[in-house]
């Protein structure tokens, strides 16, 4: 081979690895790329993410012959890592990806991990759509490439609030615990202000540490405040903790709202009888009347998941389902695999599936009035929509009886 | 003042679970000079251990820290034996360091493998039962465990004072040489001493398995604590290890309630970093230290 010939092949090599895929034309195979937790700290509900994604996946190869976009007919792969809980680790893959030509992203679990990552996307013009991330820091950085499924932190206590006030005897204190952190901080500000909007008084704002091994000393401060509502916006073996130290030191409340947590199996095992009359959020529930072309209706993902998959159905696993079916919805409806077009496809999204109704708000996060939380709590063992009212299984148990009533 | 005697008695309950968590860590870094990395898995270990015969078998965690602490004990010593004596003889103490990182490492993903990565905790009867003393209240898993944290202690404070085995770790601590000549198997007891550590760690997992949830990934918690122990209270010693621990679960406790929960490990690392200034040897000293 001649110099020249060779310097051209190899420039033009070179040249197209580091092109993005925008097609994946030649193989007619659209490539997810991203990282999840499947080890560490948060790896309970990112193994519950990474399934959701799987599920979608799977169903849409399956069950649908693949995705038809722009006349072409593609099949879906997922390129996950295992970013161990590490926002570091999480970064270096996710650049690796960026740089391999990936243009199609799923988000990690967790703001801490979302935020970095995100931005390495967003640098390089690709495109995310994550479950995992609600940081308000995601959404309001002039992100234009960058999606959630849930509403951003500071915006999901609205429907909380509603519920607050409709309940008797009335709310009139409420005390909150949160964790240190980009979420759950964001979370309780948002919380604190929704609350203190609705006229109900804020008595205690407690910080605590990420990897927190005693709560007694907040619960004391708890004890002596005896709110009317305690309001945990911490992670799920926080969550965990702050349940059981509660009930072994009969710290009571008329009711226990833990945002993260409560869904879990590892919630159920640990409390036992004691988790009745919590209250928690879900961002989907089987029971809601939500169907569409994907999978049909709510339950019918419910049975799909079951079918296929081990682990115990929460709303993570239909969240990160929603991600993909968002994503394919999109480009579908621009025609086009192309980043722009499936950018602007994602913006104007705005379809009914089993997750629900999918719109993004024009900084990226879910429509607070379409994809804001169901309320859940835990009655008798079952999982009932106590709020908002329209989709309501069952009505609120408040005030809810005390740790040694439920024993 | 019934809040200050609350807090105090939350932080003393901690700090018994912290000690015993920590005894192991300083037996080992005080023996054989080792900074092992490994020990959080230990304590992780145990409490998966308590677990699945809690779970399979019906053996209350605190029966079952004695297969708990017997299996350890094997696994620590042929540990010790094998990849932590290749290391420290092929090259230095520091690369006992680098090769129980890995370890920890290793071990922490296979557990995970094995128990998958969710939440675990374990339920026993008296779980959620609290006792009411005058207008304190303070919980009897708690309470178990500091009164379990204190006999174990007290037994190693024994054995370590009145055994011939415990005379010879603590001769092999001063003096490795003078005990090899005095006859001592040197490299046995220190596969012996790091077994017992790995042992007592095993029973501070099953005891903490009962007090708050676990994953894999909490290994790394407790190797810390376990550091932060020793610095604070002295190497080598039940005795150092009980007052680091207690001192810690007050630093812990007193921050949370009167300056804010979310400075509790902030405190922590700041009397750290003063005891290492201050005291660097700890409030009681290295145990083995003066005759060295």
């Amino acid at each position: 081979m001649r110099r020249r010939t060779f310097l051209q092949a190899t420039t033009a090599a070179l040249a197209a690895g580091a092109m993005p895929k925008l097609a994946f034309g030649q193989d007619n195979t659209i490539t997810f790329g991203g990282s999840v937790p499947m080890t560490g700290a948060a790896a309970e509900t990112g193994q519950n993410v990474l399934q959701g994604y799987q599920c979608a996946v799977k169903y849409i190869n399956e069950e649908m012959g693949g995705a038809e976009i722009g006349g072409q007919s593609y099949q879906l792969d997922l390129n996950i890592f295992d970013d161990a809980s590490d926002p570091a680790r999480a970064t270096t893959l996710i650049q690796r990806q960026v740089d391999e030509g990936i243009s199609f992203f799923l988000g990690s679990f967790g703001s801490n991990i979302v935020l970095p990552t995100c931005s390495i996307t967003e640098a390089a013009g690709r495109i995310m759509v994550q479950a995992g991330g609600g940081s308000d820091l995601i959404f309001t950085q002039g992100r234009k490439r960058v999606f959630g499924i849930f509403p951003r932190a500071s915006q999901q206590f609205v429907s909380s609030v509603n519920m607050f006030t409709s309940l008797d005897p009335a709310v009139k204190t409420v005390s909150i615990i949160y964790t240190n952190d980009a979420f759950s901080e964001f979370q309780a500000k948002g919380a604190r202000q929704t609350i203190e909007q609705a006229g109900i008084e804020v008595v205690d704002y407690i910080a605590l540490p990420a990897g927190v091994s005693d709560v007694s000393n907040v619960l004391t401060t708890i004890r002596e405040s005896a709110p009317d509502i305690l309001v945990c916006t911490t992670h799920d073996q926080t969550s965990i903790l702050i349940a059981r130290q509660m009930v072994s030191t009969e710290t009571n409340v008329p009711m226990l709202y833990q945002t993260l947590g409560p869904q879990t199996a590892a919630f159920r095992d640990a409390l036992g009888n004691y988790a009745n009359g919590v209250v928690t959020q879900a961002y989907w529930s089987e029971r809601a009347p939500y169907s569409g072309s994907y999978f049909g209706s709510a339950a019918d993902f419910a049975k799909y998941f079951r079918a296929n998959f081990d682990r115990d159905l929460t709303y993570h696993m239909a969240s990160g389902a929603a991600c993909i079916v968002a994503y394919v919805e999109a480009a579908k409806q621009a025609g086009s695999l192309d980043l722009d077009a499936v950018r602007d496809g994602l913006d104007a999204l705005d379809f009914e599936c089993f997750y629900g109704r999918v719109r993004f708000t024009q900084d990226g996060d879910g429509d607070p009035d379409l994809l804001g939380p169901l309320l859940i709590q835990r009655q008798n063992g079952e999982m009932e929509v106590v709020a908002p009212p329209d989709g309501a299984s069952a009505k609120p148990v408040y005030p809810a009886p005390t740790w040694q009533e439920r024993a | 003042m019934t809040l200050f005697l609350q807090t105090t008695l939350n932080g003393l309950v901690l700090g018994g679970i912290y000690s015993l968590a920590a005894v192991g860590f300083s037996l080992v870094f005080g023996v054989l000079g080792i900074v092992n990395l490994t020990h959080g898995i230990f304590v992780v270990a145990g409490a998966y251990g308590a677990l699945v015969l809690f779970a399979e078998l019906g053996i209350d965690p605190l029966v079952g820290i004695v297969p708990i602490g017997l299996a350890l004990f094997a696994v620590g010593y042929v540990y010790q034996r094998t990849i932590i004596q290749w290391a420290v003889s092929r090259a230095s103490l520091v690369a006992s360091l680098v090769v129980t990182f890995g370890v920890a490492m290793m071990a922490r993903n296979g557990l995970q493998l094995v128990f998958g990565p969710d939440v675990h905790t374990i339920t026993p009867s008296y779980s959620f039962l609290s006792i009411p003393l005058g207008p304190l209240r303070i919980d009897v898993v708690r309470i178990v465990a500091l009164g379990a944290s204190l006999v174990l202690l007290t037994v190693l404070a024994l054995v370590l004072a009145r055994t011939h085995f415990g005379r010879a770790i603590r001769a092999t601590a001063q003096q490795p040489l003078a005990a090899e000549l005095c006859g001592l198997n040197v490299k046995n007891l220190h596969g012996l001493t790091f077994g017992l550590g790995a042992a007592m760690a095993g029973a501070a997992g099953a005891i903490i398995g009962i007090v708050q949830p676990f994953t894999a990934a909490s290994e790394v918690a407790w190797t810390l604590n376990a550091f932060i122990v020793v610095v604070l209270g002295g190497i080598g010693s039940p005795a150092g290890a009980l007052v680091g621990g207690l001192l810690l679960g007050l630093i812990n406790a007193y921050t949370a309630q009167y300056v804010g929960p979310s400075l509790t490990q902030a405190a922590m690392f700041l009397v750290l970093v003063l005891m290492l200034l201050v005291r660097p040897s700890g409030l009681l000293g290295n145990a083995f230290g003066e005759s060295r």
